[in-house]
């Protein structure tokens, strides 16, 4: 976390993700903001806590993973090499 | 609320006799929090379901002598155990008692050496678990509210399990409950009158007319559960695919691979793919040649999982399936233990976004029907959505039922933009309920393969679904309630004493 209210309150610049979403951090994705202003509006996040939300929802996830089972086996230890995907969006071929 | 202030305090009165001051709730938030369940419901007409008062019974003769007195005072009863339906068999229809089960969630016995436990019905699969798994044991009852759901709702309902193609559902995975019924006698059901027995061919088979029955048969207050050794591992791949009849393909042959640590598999239709491109973090970088899904689950021993998983690949490769990465076959299977965790939202044909709630249905369909049931179902929506933004169409699942890829419980999603219902947007959802329900009869399956269907619409057409079955159900509902006290204005029931 920083010690800068502003550094916090500065998300990296948003890319294009989609026609519906951009993208923030690594593997955050957000609506496009052009689609949350009639209903329902965007809420302003400290990075902080926009970084704490993901993070504990793969924190959540394992320990799912943990209760149903003592261990998770890859798809892709069971896979040839040539065939393993080697980054999100990417599909073996 | 239906009983008049008088009769409210003459019935809280009598409780007194029987329950501590504690156990009985009057207050508007104890009431309204018991009103409703998660699925979409007309909220502009929420206080007609309100109930009149709510108990929390801590033992099987708590709850007896709750009905003994509803049925002498001819107060409705209400069973309510996570409130996490979603065919409303936990709303009252006419006021009275909600009998609220949490309290009884003890763990009363773990019996190792026979691979049961026995537990109070208001404990959740969860909290069970984690008590179990210090004995290297799991109770598999799997359902998209595994956190929150509790075991007397899975009775009450007869649930289906994601994972059942391994390990069965509630009805197999309950071997036997105490029983209050709607004259507030106690019975014992289960194989016989077993508390441990898997297999009984002794006189008629009662568990399973005690279960599923919403409520309008009575309560379960404590039950022996099937045990199992904790999976040592878990595979759950995902493919993706470039179209849907290959996937659909695929899903079929994994589903009767006859692989035995085959615990389930998932269809996603092309719909459900675009909603999920659409709003889902793991699917809004896929690239565009994905546009439908299948993923498999195996749970075993790893040198049971290992091979099987090599198998099942093998099968998903010759359909043209391509693996979708760890990182969301692991992330997407663990994340189908907890639906109801979800945050939702949906668009206005317009695009902007709104909050809206999660219908789904749950038709048992059987495989080969499954394109034409997606077909139909989707033109239903899509009629929907053309009159109302209120409706939202978030494509469609199939998950397999059984190990031999029989029959899939077949799912649509429909966002619902509660704060929006009125009358007029609410008739259009009871009809679409009714032509969605008329489709699975259509291709001979059955309304429900979950939840129940005793929703407003579907509940129409299960006279029809059941047959000559639902005077038998009259028959026995008339026996049973006499004075028609349990869960009251479900499944058409009241046909009973008319």
């Amino acid at each position: 976390m920083s010690y800068r209210y502003a550094e916090e309150h500065t998300p990296p610049e948003p890319q294009r993700a989609s026609d519906v979403a951009i993208t923030t951090f690594d593997h955050l994705y957000e609506v496009d903001p052009r689609l949350m202003q009639e209903w329902v509006t965007q809420q302003t996040f400290p990075n902080w806590d926009t970084l704490r939300i993901m993070h504990s929802r793969h924190d959540h996830l394992d320990w799912m993973h943990e209760h149903f089972a003592h261990k998770v086996i890859h798809g892709s230890e069971l896979l040839p090499e040539d065939q393993v995907p080697h980054s999100p969006g990417e599909v073996s071929t | 609320m239906t009983l008049t202030t008088e009769r409210v305090d003459s019935v809280v009165e009598a409780l007194r006799g029987v329950l501590r001051d504690d156990q009985i709730l009057t207050s508007k938030t104890d009431r309204w929090n018991r009103a409703r369940v998660p699925a979409p419901f007309p909220v502009h007409r929420w206080a007609e379901r309100l109930p009149d008062l709510a108990v929390l019974p801590e033992t099987t003769e708590d709850v007896a002598a709750v009905v003994r007195i509803a049925n002498e005072l001819l107060v409705p009863v209400v069973p309510r155990d996570g409130g996490t339906g979603l065919t409303d068999g936990a709303v009252p229809l006419r006021g009275g008692i909600v009998v609220d089960v949490k309290r009884m969630n003890a763990i009363h016995e773990i019996d190792v050496l026979n691979r049961t436990c026995t537990v109070g019905t208001g404990i959740n699969m969860l909290k069970l678990n984690e008590e179990l798994a210090k004995h290297g044991l799991i109770y598999p009852d799997d359902p998209a509210s595994y956190p929150c759901s509790l075991v007397g709702g899975r009775i009450g309902t007869s649930g289906w399990s994601l994972i059942g193609a391994r390990y069965g559902h509630t009805r197999d995975l309950v071997l036997s409950f105490d029983h209050v019924l709607p004259t507030g006698e106690v019975l014992h059901v289960g194989d016989g009158i077993g508390h441990k027995i898997t297999k009984s061919s002794s006189g008629y088979q009662l568990k399973h007319l005690f279960m599923g029955h919403q409520g309008t048969l009575g309560i379960a207050t404590r039950a022996t559960l099937k045990l199992f050794p904790k999976p040592e591992a878990e595979l759950s791949p995902f493919w993706a695919f470039d179209n849907y009849d290959d996937a659909y393909a695929c899903a079929g042959d994994l589903a009767r691979a006859g692989v035995a640590t085959f615990a389930g598999a998932v269809l996603f239709d092309e719909a459900k793919v675009a909603y999920l491109r659409r709003d889902d973090e793991a699917y809004i970088p896929q690239p565009a040649d994905v546009r439908a899904l299948v993923c498999a689950v195996m749970y075993g021993y790893e040198d049971e999982v290992r091979p099987a998983g090599r198998r099942l690949l093998r099968i998903a490769r010759s359909h043209g399936g391509r693996y979708l990465g760890d990182e969301i076959s692991e992330g997407d299977w663990a994340a189908r233990h907890d639906r109801y965790a979800t945050p939702l939202h949906g668009r206005t044909k317009a695009g902007q976004v709104v909050p809206m709630s999660w219908h789904c249905e749950d038709a048992a369909i059987n495989f080969t029907d499954l394109p034409a049931v997606s077909r139909e179902w989707h033109e239903i929506v899509a009629a929907l959505r053309r009159q109302s933004d209120v409706f939202d169409d978030w494509g469609m699942f199939a998950y397999t039922s059984s190990d031999n890829g029989t029959d899939w419980l077949t799912e649509i999603d429909v966002g619902i933009w509660e704060q929006q219902l009125d009358d007029h947007a609410w008739a259009l959802w009871v009809q679409a309920k009714r032509d969605l329900a008329a489709v699975s009869l259509k291709y001979h399956g059955s309304i429900s393969a979950c939840h129940g269907s005793c929703r407003e619409g579907e509940v129409d057409l299960v006279p029809q679904e059941l047959g000559r079955g639902f005077d038998v159900m009259l028959d026995l509902k008339r026996t049973l309630d006499p004075r028609n006290i349990m869960n009251p204005g479900k499944y058409h029931l009241d046909r009973a004493y008319s």
